[in-house]
């Protein structure tokens, strides 16, 4: 109860301002073990086992036991090497004979039943995204903070050489992976709408910078716009009707606002210098990068209004950004580092212009704020690779997931 | 090393199976044996209520057949790559002979800017100013004769390196603008 109440805080918090930074020891959290109940003990259970564990500890309302151990389904006792457990949550993985399967789960709380739930998986490789929806599960049932990033598709482009790139489909872990374009140069592969059912991308493949939309259940794609120079989607509205654009049909880099449903395009910005990055701030106003005070930082406007408000005043560099609301976060750079320089993101509220640091250190890029404004995805460099970062604002935690092949140019989710 | 293997097996039947469904991958419903349908996180009845259904990523798979081979034209061995300083796009006046070299050879010829980048800054911004980078040279080989209106430009920010080092000469490399001969 002593815990719930601290979460209930935290969230009223949270609301006033998310600016506020919160830190909880994970001695505090109630013990949970994850056990396999399926009848025959094999590699599936043992892997699915490592997966749901990861995800419980994202959901960071447990200090999660990650010992693997079988129990018979309903029993609900422990098994023996979870004895001091107080939350077991239990797994039972029956192959449906094609391809799939049916997955039962409960999760029981000092031996009492809590939860449960029937899964069935149809596709067997995407067996992370069935944890991830048992964890999201839990995580609603224990009233924790919104998980909803967790269940939805993260897409990349991968530089897999010069001139190459991949576009990817994965999940957020980056333990499922699905090409679903590749053979030419891409970048800025973003999702068209909330469903997740079709995506831009910017095409330098004939040399020409083209921005296409496609469609993933059919892989039908069509040409939205094409620019001398560059073309690149840069934010998508909530409803999926207006994008915004950074083209350059005369060499020069500015901000244009496209909408889907008419194809007409109108310039935002007019500066001889570069503005890049736009970002919905609400229905009329956006946020972009600008180096028109001699080096890239963040700037705003109204749409329809030529006045033009510096939004950042700490930082060098500041080169990206994404908006939620009154909220913001960007990338500055900060020092160097062996490999080079060091960037790191940081949080500002636009209400009273706090800043919160949200990474300490390495090459961290492409923020992307959660549709609900809980998580910040990114991308951090190391060397010549790169990881997912999901920093979680709520609970002041990160983590980071790698990619074993290429490096990262841009991210959504 | 087990994990790699996993993910390169996943990987393998994904791109080569083309799966054909298109139901559902994962469909939840709430077990009925339990009673009630609360939220009471302390209580010791509850079940979940409501369903959820996750989509496949994609059952279509996309290869870009159309795409160039990346390979470029031939370059005439005279002409010479310009270089700039870390997040400029000025040219730097080491660079002015080779602008003014480059100018005399493209003369009457219809030719195309690609704008490159280091791997620092974001990469919105890394495009912007390869391009800014092209357009630089550009004007300055309008300035020194060229045709306007025989240049094409391209940004292709970081991801064109001739240098993949973790050095400062490297990263120097990777910030040029080429010219490129049909």
């Amino acid at each position: 109860m002593r815990y719930l109440m601290i979460l209930f805080f935290i969230s009223t918090l949270w609301g006033a301002d998310t600016t506020l930074e919160v830190t909880k020891n994970v001695g505090m959290l109630p013990r949970l073990a994850i056990e396999d109940g399926s009848s025959v003990a094999n590699d599936t259970g043992s892997r699915f086992h490592k997966m749901l564990s990861a995800d419980m500890n994202v959901v960071s309302l447990f200090n999660v036991d990650d010992r693997y151990a079988g129990q018979s389904f309903d029993n609900p006792q422990a098994a023996g090497i979870h004895k001091d457990a107080v939350y077991i949550l239990r797994y039972r993985l029956v192959a449906d004979g094609s391809g799939g399967y049916r997955t039962d789960v409960k999760l029981f709380q000092n031996s009492l039943e809590l939860f449960s739930k029937i899964y069935y998986l149809k596709q067997s490789e995407m067996l992370v995204f069935l944890a991830h929806s048992i964890a999201y599960d839990i995580n609603a049932k224990m009233g924790g903070g919104s998980l909803e990033w967790m269940k939805r598709k993260v897409l990349f482009v991968r530089l897999s050489g010069p001139r190459r790139s991949d576009i990817v489909a994965a999940d957020y872990t980056l333990s499922y992976q699905k090409v679903v374009l590749s053979g030419g140069m891409y970048g800025f592969a973003k999702w068209a709408n909330r469903e997740q059912t079709d995506f831009y991308y910017t095409s330098l493949s004939d040399y020409h910078p083209t921005i296409y939309k496609v469609n993933l259940a059919t892989a039908n794609k069509a040409a939205i716009v094409s620019s001398d120079g560059m073309a690149v989607c840069s934010d998508v509205s909530e409803d999926g009707n207006r994008l915004l654009l950074t083209l350059a049909p005369s060499g020069q880099p500015d901000i244009y606002l496209y909408d889907v449903r008419t194809k007409n395009k109108t310039r935002l910005t007019d500066y001889t210098g570069i503005d890049v990055s736009g970002q919905f701030m609400g229905e009329d106003r956006i946020a972009f990068v600008s180096n028109r005070m001699g080096s890239p930082n963040i700037f705003s406007k109204k749409i329809g209004e030529s006045a033009i408000n510096q939004v950042v005043f700490e930082g060098k560099n500041n080169s990206t950004c994404s908006a939620y609301r009154n909220m913001l976060v960007y990338k500055a750079r900060e020092g160097s580092t062996a490999g080079g320089s060091a960037f790191n993101l940081h949080l500002i509220s636009l209400h009273n212009s706090t800043i919160r640091r949200l990474t300490s250190s390495g090459d961290n890029d492409y923020p992307r704020f959660s549709h609900d404004g809980e998580a910040v995805l990114h991308i951090k460099h190391e060397g010549s690779h790169s990881m997912v970062g999901i920093i979680r604002l709520g609970v002041n935690k990160s983590f980071s997931f790698p990619l074993h092949i290429g490096r990262m140019q841009s991210i959504d989710w | 090393m087990k994990r790699v293997a996993y993910l390169s097996a996943v990987l393998a039947v994904l791109v080569f199976s083309g799966c054909s469904t298109k139901e559902p991958a994962i469909d939840a419903t709430a077990n009925g044996s339990v009673s009630g349908n609360g939220s009471n996180t302390n209580g010791q009845t509850s079940a979940t209520d409501g369903s959820a259904v996750i989509a496949p990523v994609t059952n279509a798979s996309s290869v870009d057949n159309g795409a160039a081979n990346g390979s470029g034209n031939a370059v005439n061995a005279q002409i010479v790559n310009v270089y700039f300083d870390y997040d400029k796009f000025d040219i730097r006046e080491d660079m002015m002979a080779s602008v003014k070299g480059n100018a005399a050879l493209l003369k009457n010829k219809t030719f195309k800017l690609e704008g490159n980048c280091d791997e620092f800054g974001s990469d919105e911004y890394n495009f912007a100013l390869g391009l800014k980078r092209a357009n630089a040279v550009k004007t300055a080989l309008v300035d020194n004769g060229a045709n306007a209106d025989s240049i094409s430009m391209v940004s292709l920010g970081e991801g064109n390196p001739a240098c993949t080092e973790k050095t400062q000469e490297c990263w120097a490399k990777n910030r040029r603008v080429e010219v490129k001969l049909p």
